[in-house]
């Protein structure tokens, strides 16, 4: 039992705590940054500590599946990386400015973060549901962080929806309480693969419900309306935390995907996956579309949000290992990208007056050359073209799906929605670099320049994914491969739960 | 480690590298950015020459490294005569365009990102002729669309300009990603994406079922890009393009590469009848198309660009017969269109650069002004017409056989020679119009420059490649003899055949077709001169590029309008969408008939049916006069209370407090805010609506009560027995429920109650900055009972809170509930009282409190870890500190006293920062 | 007995479900409300039901499950925490939008 495996969500939960206490703004930004670097440095760590088996650590010392235990396997080490990664570079963006404009945007910043990580690493099913709330509460605050109308009509929907998201979650806990009478995540696994034919309904119905509230979560077709609306509303820095928080579903659908959907889920095994293709495939046909008709660039960025859950989500229904491994590779790479642009989004719209991120003809950027620069590489990544890892996780998606069935509708559907990010992200280009009318605005935030070094940095490390695709690709791989024997996998893991002493 | 495997990979990365020298010297004068640029593509060609002589030997040097296994994607690269042609041609023409662009370019353009864009395009080319993996080869497939796009692009503040880059990433892109989806079905059927293994298993890819939509994808790729009819509309967009771009874009390079992959793959593919009727079709008509419309174009480069898909269209067609000659002929035109195409366009660029205009019908007559240009470009132009001692006659006169000799067709075969024929007579007419139009004709009409000869260094390229097109023309044996045998045994895939290039085969029918081409192609164009006014011409209004920009237009708007229809901003909707996909799934899932299961039922009882009475009507009120907010609100209260009833009978006496105290903070809660929200909703969904929503409740009451009734009649086994067991010997008390909280779950419960505190945080967040505390009238009026009550309630509920709190390890209570307890009777000061009143005598800083509780939670649990246990670890005897000695204490308990704390806390802050403009009815609201 | 604790959930998911698809965001906050009744309810059946036998070690032979009875005190808390939010970003939605329309806008508009 390693206690690094904790630190993900103490650290944070710390931090929030310390920045509770009565100081300046300067002395929350070096503690909140701090921590945050402190967060991305172990983060790195515990993928090296997850590159052995996954380990167990259990609160309190209860022995699994009593006790909460929390889990470091390949894929939460993955997750808690891109967290601390996007949490980081979000905070750059916001500390040049956007915190001075609320109260508190340091603690619920980093208990996002806190509830972020807890939702990536906990083994229960009751926890999951807890750190889901401690997530949301925390955005639901940021989202009004900064206030406005638009940010409150936003609100009202995006809680309102979750609010019932929340409520069928517990529906679907209470379903699978009273029919296998656990809530450990492996020992569910365990109990699934031996399932009683009496007991098959009503967990099914309680895995399919959790599917529905990962969905609306993640934004998956017919359940993403909240997201451009939410994600266009919300603080820069906000709306490149949220796009984590998207794959927090996605993420969650990929594990309960594996584990009660799993092959060897028994009479359970692959039910979803009437469900989730299609609709898989819709979110990427709506990601294209979407992104076509938006109207500003935070507008496009949702739609490219909704559109890569899409995409993940097709590579996971197509059941097999290689389609795991692409969609956690192309996860880590889409979540990057799209969190760059919203950060870039925004410091553009320092340039361009009253027009903002408005795809329209406006004032000229300052600085054309290296703005210009940045949003190319970044619409490449997002894009999916090459020689961007976008690209390779969308060719081994397709790549994956080639001997799956309905590959003729993968491939149509997922070409034809990069064509149409494609020429999204170009009309953008164009309206916003070339098709200019006038000088550039001064800037009206003093100290844009550290605004975009929060979108540099990300740009930076989507350009170092694709250099080590190799590697990333192999863990991503053998990750895969931990979450294809759910059986094993869950045996495993209780073993090592029960394996503690008081 | 040879030569070649450090050369190849530099010869590829060179360009990307090396586009960073004339960004750096982006502000030194012109020549020293050229030179900068320039030195990229001699270094290119430095590092080749070394490797020319074993690729004419009819080796191949290849290197290879892993960059995405799992996909199957390496960098491997390979020099076979194919690649060399390219490899020499794009480096070589590239050279010849910077020099030009470097006069050409005015002072105004910005030269250093010009030449970076270049550099960046020429290395995607790079990449393109020499990848040996199929994915590798689509990387750089698709970067040449990206940079091309920049190139075309880079008058940025001309529409044309960007209408032209974005129709030429459009398709090509388009194209791109077509090719990919082949790539990856080509790569699956043979198991690897090695090219130089594909192209040993022709057999097999063509016997596979994945080999036609194979085919059909990866032509998809080639036709965009070499601009085949009905794609070849971005080509004359892309004429916005500066001309030097033009001319690389267009001679030797962008276009060359859909050509170059169907040579590259044509071992692997041709062969099969799909491949000669697509390939040559698309060819053939692409040839007479092309050649046709050149004839009325009046733009210089328009007429070059319409000349120029023609061509393309010639050598698809020659690589679509998949004969050994042809294959041989279209190697050879695509040398030769390279060299007298891309002098051709450098001419225009002259001519557009010195009188201002490249428009034929004002042009002419500028033999007298320009002579030396004029010669230049009238021996480029009679190249491109096919006149004999120039290289292009010799590849359309292979053209011409090759055209004769198709078995295929059978009994149309025919078809071929006539169409080769008439293309023949269009590119000579217009050959001779880009001669006469603008050489002779009368005299220049108001053009905005004196016409004059181009400075000396800008002539220098065009000689260079007119002189080649002699040579070629005179002496093919000695020039290109070698180069087109390797090139087109690369192409083959085995040895090249024994072909003659000579300029004289004797009176044979090719050379009949030569003679009707260039006497009928001069004939037609003066009888359009004279008879059909060329001049006049006028394009149809249904151009590609017309329909591509209505078709992109729509795009636009319909995706917009969707976007608008879907996510309407309606939350109705959206909730019902919720609601309705829960309850799909829900009901789907219980679908089949479940297994009849008799289960011991608890016989119902009088207290407990009366219960449910009160509930049903409760709720029943509540629904019917939700929009008496005030009355069901109060009815909201005794369904909470009916509920918490209900966890009192059935044995959760902690839920039931809970849930009563709960209950109570909410209705103070849902009081307060009624203040200043409109006491009444108004009436206003439409009764189909409403049926609506009631069907759904109705059908979610079904599914969840049905849910319900399964889980209260099915035999159930559960994990608590554990609890139940060791709550008191391993957890220290016995109410089970609470050593959970506190315990066996501790970890929720420190979630749960962060949950809250962020909660009151965004309370205060969005309400604390509001109106400045006043007294209302109203407020004092209202509260004149409560005040008084509150006096005696509040060290009462105190007392009790804490009592609750101590008593809660082992009976029901605890720290949340005594928490609320408190926290709620302190908040009746509030209401009771008014702000002022109360915060002059509870100076209480609320945030500190919570800070504080969650603080000791968290270092409750952080502490275990001063004893190597994890997070959370409680135990008994924590305290053997130094210090304090031995304290008989439950870890436990100080964890619940964080949790105390907190609560009251977070209601304190909630209900004050509610109760605190309670005060006005919120009317004195400033929005943030 | 079952019947009647079954039923009564359902009815209060139906009323609940009802107002969560008002237009207005007081109504919706009771629906709100409503639902988390319900699914505390359902949780706690999860466990089954028995007569006297709280889960107090030592208050009698037989005990309820605890746990579900755990997991329904976690739930009420964030239910209330979130509804409370729910009701300040109702009234500060109110005081910026001038609506209480769930859109933020009256309809028609």
């Amino acid at each position: 039992m390693n206690h690094w495996i904790i630190a993900p969500i103490a650290l944070p939960f710390a931090t929030a705590l310390l920045t509770m206490l009565p100081m300046g703004l300067t002395a929350q930004r070096v503690i909140s940054l701090g921590s945050a670097l402190l967060l991305a440095v172990i983060s790195i760590g515990l993928i090296g500590l997850a590159g052995g088996e996954a380990d167990v650590y259990a609160l309190g010392a209860w022995p699994a599946p009593y006790g909460i235990v929390l889990v470091l396997d390949r894929l939460s080490a993955m997750m808690v990386a891109l967290t601390a990664f996007c949490g980081l570079a979000a905070l750059m963006h916001a500390v040049s400015g956007w915190d001075a404009r609320g109260r508190d945007f340091h603690p619920l910043f980093q208990f996002q973060l806190a509830g972020l990580c807890g939702a990536f690493l906990t083994g229960d099913l009751f926890n999951l549901f807890v750190f889901f709330e401690l997530m949301l509460i925390a955005s639901y605050c940021l989202l009004q962080h900064g206030a406005g109308a638009s940010r409150r009509a936003a609100g009202i929907q995006y809680v309102v929806l979750n609010l019932t998201g929340s409520t069928l979650f517990l529906v679907a806990v209470a379903l699978i309480y009273g029919a296998l009478g656990t809530l450990n995540l492996a020992d569910l696994a365990v109990k699934v693969s031996a399932i009683e034919p009496h007991q098959v309904p009503a967990v099914r119905a309680a895995a399919l419900i959790l599917m529905v509230v990962f969905a609306l979560k993640a934004a998956i077709l017919p359940l993403y309306f909240w997201l451009p609306s939410t994600y266009g509303a919300a603080a820069a820095p906000v709306a490149a935390i949220f796009v984590v928080l998207s794959k927090v579903g996605v993420y969650a659908i990929l594990r309960l995907h594996g584990m009660v959907f799993g092959a060897d889920a028994g009479a359970l095994a692959h039910a979803a996956d009437a469900w989730l293709l299609p609709a898989a495939l819709a979110t990427v046909a709506i990601g294209g579309i979407g992104a076509l008709g938006a109207s500003t660039l935070r507008e496009l960025s949702g739609y490219l949000a909704i559109g890569s859950s899409g995409l993940v989500l097709v590579s996971a229904s197509l059941g097999t290992p290689e389609g795991m491994q692409a969609g956690q590779f192309y996860l880590l790479h889409s979540v990057i990208s799209v969190s760059a642009l919203f950060l870039l989004a925004d410091a553009i719209s320092a340039f361009r007056g009253d027009d903002g991120d408005r795809i329209v003809r406006a004032r000229a950027i300052e600085k054309p050359m290296f703005y210009g620069i940045l949003y190319f590489l970044i619409a490449i990544a997002a894009a999916g073209l090459p020689p961007l890892a976008g690209f390779m996780g969308k060719a081994m998606v397709l790549s994956a799906a080639v001997h799956a069935p309905g590959t003729g509708w993968v491939f149509a559907v997922v070409l034809i929605a990069s064509l149409l990010n494609l020429l999204a992200l170009a009309r953008a280009g164009i309206q916003i670099f070339w098709h200019c009318a006038g000088e550039a605005a001064i800037p009206s935030r003093e100290s844009w320049r550290k605004g975009v070094s929060a979108a540099a940095f990300l740009t930076a490390v989507t350009v170092a994914l694709a250099v080590a695709a190799g590697p990333v690709a192999r863990y991503a791989g053998y990750s895969a491969a931990q979450q294809a024997s759910a059986y094993e996998y869950g045996g495993e893991l209780l073993r090592k739960g029960m394996q503690v002493n008081r | 480690m040879s030569f070649a495997d450090i050369a190849l990979p530099v010869i590829v990365a060179l360009p990307f590298v090396g586009a960073v020298l004339p960004a750096l010297t982006a502000r030194a004068s012109a020549n020293v950015i050229a030179w900068a640029a320039a030195a990229v593509p001699l270094a290119i060609l430095a590092l080749l020459a070394p490797m020319l002589p074993e690729v004419f030997a009819g080796n191949a040097p290849r290197v290879s490294f892993a960059w995405l296994p799992a996909l199957g994607l390496n960098v491997s690269l390979r020099l076979d005569g194919l690649a060399m042609l390219f490899a020499l041609l794009i480096p070589a023409i590239g050279l010849l365009i910077i020099l030009y662009a470097r006069y050409y370019l005015s002072a105004s353009d910005p030269m250093g990102r010009f030449f970076v864009a270049l550099l960046l395009f020429m290395g995607a080319m790079m990449g393109i002729v020499l990848s040996d993996n199929l994915l590798l080869l689509v990387v750089f497939w698709e970067l040449t669309s990206l940079t091309s796009f920049l190139l075309i692009g880079y008058w940025s503040d001309r529409t044309d300009s960007r209408e032209g880059a974005r129709m030429a990433l459009a398709v090509t892109g388009t194209g791109g990603l077509a090719l990919l989806g082949g790539a990856l079905l080509l790569g699956h059927i043979a198991g690897t994406y090695e090219i130089s293994e594909i192209l040993g298993m022709g057999e097999l890819i063509r016997s596979s079922d994945l080999y036609l939509p194979a085919l059909l994808l990866i032509l998809a790729g080639a036709f965009t890009k070499s601009a085949q009819f009905p794609f070849h509309f971005w080509l004359p967009a892309a004429m916005a393009a500066p001309t030097p771009v033009s001319a690389y874009l267009h001679s030797a390079t962008m276009v060359k590469a859909g050509l170059f992959l169907v040579a590259r793959l044509h071992p692997a593919l041709a062969g099969s009848d799909a491949w000669f009727f697509l390939v040559g079709g698309f060819g053939l008509v692409t040839l007479v198309f092309g050649a046709y419309a050149a004839m009325f174009k009046h733009d210089l480069k328009g007429l070059l660009a319409y000349s120029t898909i023609s061509h393309l269209g010639l050598i698809m067609l020659l690589l679509g017969m998949g004969t050994e000659l042809a294959a041989v002929a279209a190697v050879f035109h695509i040398i030769n269109h390279a060299t007298f195409k891309a002098s051709l366009f450098m001419a225009a660029g002259i001519i557009d650069h010195e009188t201002g205009s490249r428009d034929m019908r004002r042009l002419g007559g500028l033999w007298k002004f320009m002579p030396y240009t004029a010669v230049l470009a009238i021996i480029a132009a009679a190249s491109m017409a096919g006149v004999p001692l120039l290289n292009g006659f010799l590849s359309k006169e292979m053209f011409f056989a090759e055209a004769l000799h198709v078995q295929k067709l059978g009994a149309v075969g025919w078809i071929l020679p006539l169409a080769a024929t008439a293309a023949g007579v269009f590119s000579v007419a217009y050959s001779v119009r880009f001669i006469h139009d603008v050489f002779f004709h009368g005299e220049p009409k108001n053009l905005p420059k004196k016409p004059h000869e181009p400075p000396r260094w800008m002539r220098i390229p065009v000689e260079l490649l007119v002189a080649i097109c002699l040579l070629v023309g005179i002496l093919p044996q000695m020039t290109v003899r070698p180069m087109l045998d390797v090139a087109a045994g690369a192409v083959l895939g085995s040895p090249a055949p024994a072909y003659s290039l000579a300029i004289w085969h004797g009176f044979n029918l090719p050379l009949l077709m030569s003679v009707v081409a260039l006497a009928g192609g001069t004939a037609v164009y003066f009888s359009l001169q004279k008879l059909y006014r060329l001049h006049l011409h006028e394009g149809g209004p249904w151009t590609g590029h017309r329909i591509f920009h209505e078709l992109h237009t729509w795009l636009l708007r319909s995706s917009a309008a969707a976007n608008a229809r879907l996510a309407n901003g309606s939350l109705q909707r959206y909730v019902a969408v919720l609601v309705s996909v829960s309850l799909v799934v829900g009901f789907a899932a219980f679908a089949e008939p479940i297994d009849p299961h008799q289960a011991v039922l608890m016989p119902l009882t009088a207290p407990a049916a009366a219960g449910w009475m009160v509930l049903l009507v409760a709720t029943a009120v509540v629904v019917a006069k939700h929009r008496d907010r005030f009355t069901a609100l109060v009815a909201t209260g005794a369904v909470g209370l009916m509920v918490s009833a209900i966890f009192a009978y059935f044995s959760a006496p902690d839920l039931a407090l809970t849930q009563l105290v709960v209950e109570t903070a909410s209705v103070i809660l849902l009081v307060l805010v009624l203040r200043f929200l409109p006491q009444r909703s108004p009436l206003e969904t439409l009764p189909r609506k409403r049926m609506r929503d009631i069907g759904l409740a109705a059908l979610a009451g079904l599914g969840t009560g049905a849910a319900a009734w399964w889980l209260l009649t099915r035999p159930h086994a559960s994990i608590s027995d554990y609890f139940l067991a060791n709550s008191a010997p391993l957890g220290g008390g016995t109410n089970v429920v609470n050593v959970i909280l506190v315990d066996f779950r501790g970890f929720d419960t420190l979630g749960e109650v962060t949950v809250l505190a962020l909660a009151a945080l965004g309370v205060v967040a969005m309400l604390g900055a509001g109106v400045a505390p006043r007294e209302g009238a109203s407020a004092a009026r209202r509260s004149v009972m409560l005040s008084k009550s509150a006096q005696i309630l509040l060290p009462a509920a105190m007392l009790t809170a804490l009592y609750i709190f101590l008593r809660g390890h082992n009976l029901p209570g605890g720290g949340f509930i005594a928490g609320l307890v408190a926290g709620a009777s302190g908040v009746l000061l509030y209401v009771a009282n008014g702000i002022a009143w109360s915060e002059t005598r509870i100076r209480f800083a609320y945030r500190s409190l919570i800070g504080g509780g969650l603080g000791i939670a968290f270092l409750t649990g952080a502490g275990s870890w001063l004893f190597g246990m994890p997070f959370l670890t409680s135990t008994y005897d924590y305290a053997h500190l130094p210090v304090i000695g031995k304290v008989p204490l439950a870890s436990a308990v100080a964890f619940d006293l964080g949790i105390f704390l907190t609560v009251v806390g977070v209601v304190m802050l909630m209900l004050s920062t509610l109760g605190r403009f309670s005060g006005d009815g919120g009317k004195q609201w400033k929005p943030s | 007995m079952e019947a009647l604790v079954a039923s009564a959930i359902g009815i209060l998911f139906a009323a609940g479900v009802y107002l969560l698809l008002r237009g207005r965001t007081f109504p919706v906050a009771l629906g709100l409300t409503f639902l988390s009744y319900g699914v505390n309810l359902m949780i706690f059946v999860a466990g089954g039901m028995l007569l006297d036998a709280p889960p107090i070690i030592g208050s009698g032979e037989t005990y309820t499950d605890p746990l579900p009875q755990a997991l329904v005190l976690t739930a009420i808390v964030i239910g209330f925490g979130m509804i409370a939010f729910f009701l300040a970003l109702a009234v500060a939605a109110h005081g910026d939008l001038g609506t209480d329309h769930v859109d933020g806008r009256e309809q028609g508009r």
